[in-house]
């Protein structure tokens, strides 16, 4: 729903900005609608390429299979597992609230459900195709080295303070 | 077809693993195969729009006004304006990245698309199930740290990235 709306209100500034262009400058724009034309299937394609990894990956891997695999790891080997298995993981974060929750009551440290939550959110490790071939792989691999650190970082700190 | 291959190249792996796994387990990929098109009809209307406003920009809007707003000189404003932005957004960040190559292209500062898709890791409309689930205390501490991350990344891929090299040519 809350995706409908967010697409409702995009679209209806893309089609204002569309029409109060359409006075100005009408062969500039029949250019861009060619070029949203393709940015539309290029980006479809490789978005739902992606949206079906996604959705294989969340069939493979059930929840309580995941959680059980990272309650086998605590200290720092627990930290860089959450990171890694987090990266691995995408799809709503929705999903990963119950995991992190069934971490919890099993007496997993919170560094390592920290870890497996930040890199859930802040490391996509199957968007990484798509990063590169917009920003390219410098950008990818200093973004993404840098999320990796911070993920470790933050882990330690919500240990210390929780 | 040299061209296709290599621009799609992660896309054919994926479908030629979606085919290896039907035939190991045709249910389960069933199952994802539903899960990527709800996903997609849901977040049509983001895709579409992003698809033509990239388009939009990249042939209509003049360098200079994306570079007032949020350029490299833009400061913390700049900075602040993508870190909002990346907050309140849903869906997958990915799924701007062709807008964001555009605003970059027509001189939208690296250290503030950098800091957009890091906030963008702070899911707002996700916020009162995870207090429900994890605690406000945990949700507040995490979502806290992960905005200054955002501000701080933007610093550190502008540091390490020229203009030049954040476009794949």
């Amino acid at each position: 729903m809350q995706n409908f709306i967010i697409g409702i209100i995009i679209l209806a500034l893309t089609v204002g900005l569309y029409i109060i262009y359409l006075r100005k400058d009408k062969t500039k724009l029949k250019k861009a609608v060619q070029r949203g034309v393709k940015n539309l299937i290029q980006n479809s394609i490789r978005i739902f390429a992606i949206f079906v990894i996604i959705g294989i990956l969340q069939n493979f891997l059930s929840k309580e299979s995941v959680g059980n695999f990272l309650l086998k790891f605590s200290g720092i080997k627990g930290i860089f597992t959450g990171t890694i298995v987090g990266a691995i993981m995408m799809g709503p974060v929705a999903t990963g609230y119950p995991i992190s929750k069934y971490l919890l009551e099993n007496m997993a440290p919170i560094s390592l459900v920290t870890s497996f939550l930040a890199s859930w959110v802040m490391i996509g490790f199957i968007s990484i195709s798509l990063e590169v071939k917009n920003f390219g792989k410098r950008f990818t691999v200093v973004r993404n080295l840098f999320a990796f650190i911070s993920v470790i970082i933050i882990a330690l700190i919500m240990e210390v303070l929780l | 077809m040299k061209t296709i291959l290599e621009d799609y190249i992660i896309e054919l792996v994926i479908c030629a693993v979606a085919i290896i796994l039907m035939i190991l387990n045709p249910h389960k990929v069933v199952l994802g195969l539903t899960y990527a098109v709800n996903m997609y009809v849901s977040l049509f209307l983001v895709i579409l729009s992003v698809a033509f406003i990239s388009g939009f920009i990249s042939e209509t809007v003049p360098p200079n006004t994306i570079a007032k707003i949020i350029g490299k000189k833009s400061g913390w404003k700049g900075v602040l304006i993508g870190a909002v932005f990346g907050t309140f957004m849903v869906g997958p960040s990915y799924v701007f990245y062709t807008l964001f190559r555009n605003l970059i292209d027509k001189g939208a500062g690296i250290n503030v698309i950098a800091t957009t898709i890091g906030a963008w890791a702070i899911k707002v409309q996700w916020i009162p199930f995870a207090i429900s689930i994890l605690g406000w205390k945990f949700v507040v501490i995490f979502n806290s740290l992960i905005f200054i991350y955002a501000i701080i990344s933007g610093y550190v891929v502008d540091f390490f990235v020229k203009r030049k090299e954040s476009r794949k040519d």
